[in-house]
């Protein structure tokens, strides 16, 4: 009988702070225990900028949660976003010796660190090494090829990296909890863990987390992650804009995003105006759909270009699964259509199977990246059962099929 | 169920429909409609000019004036072009007798399209068909006199057809880009004119599911002495409806749509396919209404085609008074198509006294097209039903002149007045003279209005008429000429009640006066990206939620910024 572990995942978002519990299986099988969740103060497009305002909500959010699944939380992986993470590919080329013809161990740790420890701006710290594949010769290895024949060895390693102050912040809030870290995680990498499974890897896809704040994608071709990065707009943009263009308040604006916005570039949603009722009858706010729908929609095909763009060139066209959206902001009405429109592939909004526990709340997809930690969490143990404890990283990334 | 074929419906003999190219520019239009083709019309070449003549592909061909000019052209003389026509005017006559509606085509400002349409229009309206005439201006590079010459023929057809279409050749840069050939930008100038007599005769000859005929394209039209504001758009796929008005507007006649806002009476037709949806005609018409002031009548037609296939056709039809356009259309938010008829006077001061002025010194070429004017008002005068009160005074003199008979008292000093001041810069008034809604020329229009009132003070609060037009006008077109008048602010003491509620409105449209006026929350909409733009610091653009922050600035547009606006503005 295998045994259970707890695992606790802390999304510090800009729109909420969450924590869910989950029990882990090591046969897949995720149970969510609780989820603790409250309003965020002090976040500003995926980044914290009032560290107390931020360090209450933590506070509140745990108690919640600990509250809700019973279990006193001890350690929990955090995930981490904002636009100065990003994820760039390196590859290390190691030549064999002469005189040795097979390769060994040593050999593939030799390229590894090459491709791991790639020039980075002054004072960012990685996140992530993780690894694509290996090559032997110029062939494709997906497992490290040790003890075949061979004469170059090369590493390819996806290594996402950001400011190391802003980093170490997010970090000193969670531990003055007091709580201690698993790891920490960049946002999109969980949510994918949770959107994707192995076959999608696979075949192509591309993970789009779209929150209040940031919204942050993840690619995979091939099995392997390929880009990765934060783009600073979220849902909170699309209701400044609504706030901006109608001048309408914020409560307002948001009110009517979510109950009357639509994203889609068919005009037939874009008919007749959009009201908002009081709760006394009055039509308080009235505004023409076409505007409505315009602003929301020019805002999240932006952002989707902006995504677009910043992919390798061609990648959008390799992808054999399609576009996975989650985040809160994926929601919106018509989005998944203006988003098949903008990338021209299948669009899907996942769902994971594998869950059971408190119904209610996990198939939000504002809850995608935090459930995607727990997720995070399931793999990590699963590698590093033999050896626990500090080199846990350095086991994680020996780990053969990318994360 | 019994079957009923819809289809044999009314459908127009193809014998009623003649197109008539006349001068070379006619020929020249004719020939791109033979080769555009078109399936149910009869064409016909009319020239003075033997060679071009017979160079025309046109089955039916009636050389004009054969012993006047012996096949030579007219040689840019309207009164060689009048006479030859005249001459001639038995065969003109047999060829339009028993159609129901023609189509002339003509370049107007050369001697032949000049002398000769007025009186092919004539004759074909004695014949009892519907007229429309096409006509396009010369360049202004062409000269004063073309220019001249082409407003006098105008001004008669503008009384003489049914319907007139006319395409200022100074617009063509804005059918073609400045680097395309010049055949190119004749070409599309002819393509447009090609386009707009099939879609008339698709708008008549096709029954429709909702019918509009021949009736509603003179109700359309029937503003008297107007010119046609003509606008059609195809588009096919996703989204059609909104594209395919979108081309419409895109028509340089309708000036984006800014034209329509004078409209009384519009007429849009819809074709397509089987695919046609309520919806769609829904959702078009619906972008329309921003277009169109909401009193004016709209006469709606919708066709189905199955040869349209996938493709949505819209075409819209609309009259505007001709001082409506001449007095700066863009500048008109005031007057949303309340005074059509008072805000005659200040075009007609200036363009009145000019013609005389112009005949003064050439006096050949200049009044003979004056006198065939008046003749043919007579002999017209039967013919031209919807509009007596315009013909009955157009015996007395130009054509110009007739409408505003009661304004004439004021009318005849004041530009005299001008003249006499502005003897320096006696020229503006001159090129101002056409009254086409050119950038250039409205914006010279700006300062007579302004000297009129200079001229004439304080009497002019107490005539009868003339005085609550110029307040409705003038205010917006003020703004760039009070630099040098220092009258216009005498005016706005007079006129409190009217100013302010132009300024914001003149403020607001800013940079893109295309929409003049637009409902309330789109004025709201308008004021937030002009704000921005004439301040030019970052931080003083509303940014919301983000204000105080760090710009977010990826790939140089600021991320906190609304697309919806920075789009707009760019």
């Amino acid at each position: 009988m295998a045994k259970t572990k707890i695992q606790v995942g802390l999304e510090i978002g800009t729109s909420k702070t969450c924590f869910i519990v989950g029990e882990v299986r090591p046969d897949t099988a995720v149970k969510i225990l609780g989820i603790g969740s409250t309003r965020s103060v002090g976040v500003r497009k995926g980044e914290i900028y009032d560290y107390s305002l931020a360090a209450s909500c933590v506070k509140d959010a745990l108690a919640q949660a600990e509250d809700v699944s019973e279990v006193e939380i001890g350690s929990v992986f955090l995930s981490v976003t904002g636009a100065h993470i990003q994820g760039t590919n390196h590859r290390g080329t190691f030549r064999i010796p002469e005189g040795e013809e097979t390769v060994t161990p040593e050999h593939i740790e030799e390229a590894r660190n090459i491709a791991r420890n790639p020039p980075m701006p002054e004072g960012n710290v990685q996140i992530h090494p993780i690894l694509r594949h290996y090559m032997l010769d110029g062939l494709d290895q997906p497992s490290p090829p040790v003890g075949l024949f061979g004469t170059t060895i090369e590493a390819d390693f996806h290594v996402i990296h950001g400011i190391a102050n802003r980093i170490h912040n997010s970090i000193k809030l969670v531990r003055e909890m007091p709580l201690e870290i698993d790891d920490v995680v960049f946002a999109p990498i969980a949510a994918a863990q949770m959107a994707l499974d192995r076959t999608h890897r696979s075949q192509g896809a591309l993970v789009i987390d779209i929150g209040a704040g940031t919204t942050d994608y993840a690619l995979y071709l091939d099995g392997a992650i390929i880009a990765s990065g934060c783009i600073p707009v979220g849902g909170e943009h699309v209701t400044n804009d609504i706030h901006l263009v109608t001048g309408l308040p914020f409560s307002k604006a948001e009110k009517l995003k979510i109950m009357e916005g639509n994203a889609s570039p068919d005009p037939a949603h874009s008919v007749g105006k959009a009201r908002l009722v009081d709760e006394n009858g009055f039509a308080e706010v009235e505004v023409n759909r076409s505007i409505l729908n315009e602003v929301i929609r020019q805002r999240l095909e932006e952002t989707l270009r902006l995504i677009n763009a910043r992919l390798p060139e061609g990648a959008i066209r390799k992808l054999g699964a399609g576009v996975f959206l989650t985040g809160g902001t994926s929601q919106m009405r018509g989005f998944d259509s203006l988003a098949a429109e903008t990338f021209g592939r299948s669009i899907f909004r996942p769902e994971t199977s594998e869950l059971s526990g408190s119904q209610a709340s996990f198939r939000d997809p504002q809850f995608s990246t935090a459930i995607g930690l727990i997720r995070y969490a399931q793999i990590m143990e699963a590698e590093k059962s033999p050896p626990p404890g500090a080199l846990r990283r350095l086991v994680g990334s020996f780990w053969p099929f990318s994360r | 169920m019994i079957p009923y074929n819809r289809e044999n419906k009314t459908p127009l003999s193809s014998s009623a429909v003649k197109i008539i190219g006349l001068g070379g520019a006619g020929t020249n239009m004719l020939e791109r409609i033979a080769l555009d083709g078109t399936d149910s019309a009869e064409l016909l070449a009319l020239n003075t000019d033997l060679r071009t003549l017979e160079a025309s592909i046109s089955r039916e061909k009636i050389q004009l004036g054969k012993n006047l000019t012996k096949g030579l052209g007219a040689g840019g003389d309207p009164e060689l072009g009048h006479n030859a026509v005249i001459e001639s005017e038995n065969a003109v006559r047999e060829a339009v007798r028993g159609r129901r509606i023609i189509f002339l085509c003509t370049g107007l400002g050369g001697g032949t399209g000049s002398g000769a349409a007025p009186i092919v229009t004539r004759v074909a309206r004695e014949e009892g068909a519907f007229v429309v005439v096409f006509a396009t201006m010369p360049f202004a590079f062409e000269g004063r006199r073309r220019r001249e010459q082409a407003e006098t023929a105008l001004n008669e057809l503008a009384v003489l057809a049914n319907a007139l279409v006319t395409f200022d050749n100074n617009r063509m840069g804005e059918l073609v880009l400045a680097k395309q050939g010049v055949h190119e930008a004749f070409n599309a100038a002819d393509k447009m004119i090609c386009e707009s007599i099939k879609a008339v005769i698709r708008l008549v000859a096709r029954p429709g599911l909702i019918n509009v005929g021949l009736d509603d394209l003179v109700t359309a039209l029937r503003t008297t002495r107007s010119r046609c504001l003509f606008g059609s758009g195809i588009a096919d796929g996703k989204d059609r409806a909104a594209r395919a008005l979108r081309n419409a507007l895109a028509s340089p006649l309708l000036d984006q749509g800014s034209l329509l806002h004078e409209a009384q009476s519009v007429l849009v037709h819809l074709c397509g396919g089987e695919s046609l949806t309520l919806y769609e005609i829904e959702l078009l018409m619906q972008q329309l209404q921003k277009h169109v002031p909401e009193k004016a009548h709209i006469l709606f037609g919708a066709a189905i085609d199955p040869a349209m296939g996938d493709e949505l056709s819209i075409t819209l039809i609309s009259a505007l008074p001709e001082d409506a356009l001449a007095s700066a259309p863009r500048e008109s938010l005031t007057r949303a198509g309340s005074d059509e008829s008072p805000s005659l006077e200040p075009t007609q001061g200036f363009t009145e006294p000019e013609q005389p002025a112009a005949t003064g010194p050439e006096p050949e070429p200049a009044t003979p097209p004056a006198a065939p004017a008046t003749s043919d008002n007579k002999d017209q005068r039967p013919f031209a039903e919807p509009n007596p009160a315009d013909s009955g005074p157009a015996d007395t003199s130009l054509p110009l002149l007739d409408p505003v008979p009661e304004a004439e008292g004021e009318s005849e000093p004041e530009p005299k007045s001008s003249s006499g001041q502005k003897a320096g810069s006696g020229k503006l008034p001159v090129t101002q003279a056409d009254d086409k809604p050119i950038k250039s020329t409205t914006a010279i229009s700006v300062k007579p209005p302004a000297s009129d009132a200079e001229s004439h003070g304080d009497p002019q609060s107490s005539d009868q008429k003339p005085s609550p037009p110029r307040k409705t006008i003038l205010p917006p077109r003020r703004k760039p000429a009070a630099k040098s008048d220092t009258s216009p602010e005498d005016d706005d003491l007079e006129i409190p009640g009217d100013e302010p509620p132009d300024d914001p409105a003149v403020t607001k449209d800013g940079g893109e006066e295309d929409e003049p006026d637009t409902p309330a929350p789109r004025l709201a909409l308008n004021l937030k990206p002009d704000k921005s733009q004439s301040e030019l610091t970052f931080e003083s653009v509303p940014r919301g939620r983000f204000q105080g922050e760090d710009p977010n600035v990826v790939d140089g547009e600021d991320l906190d910024l609304p697309p919806f606006l920075r789009k707009k503005k760019s």
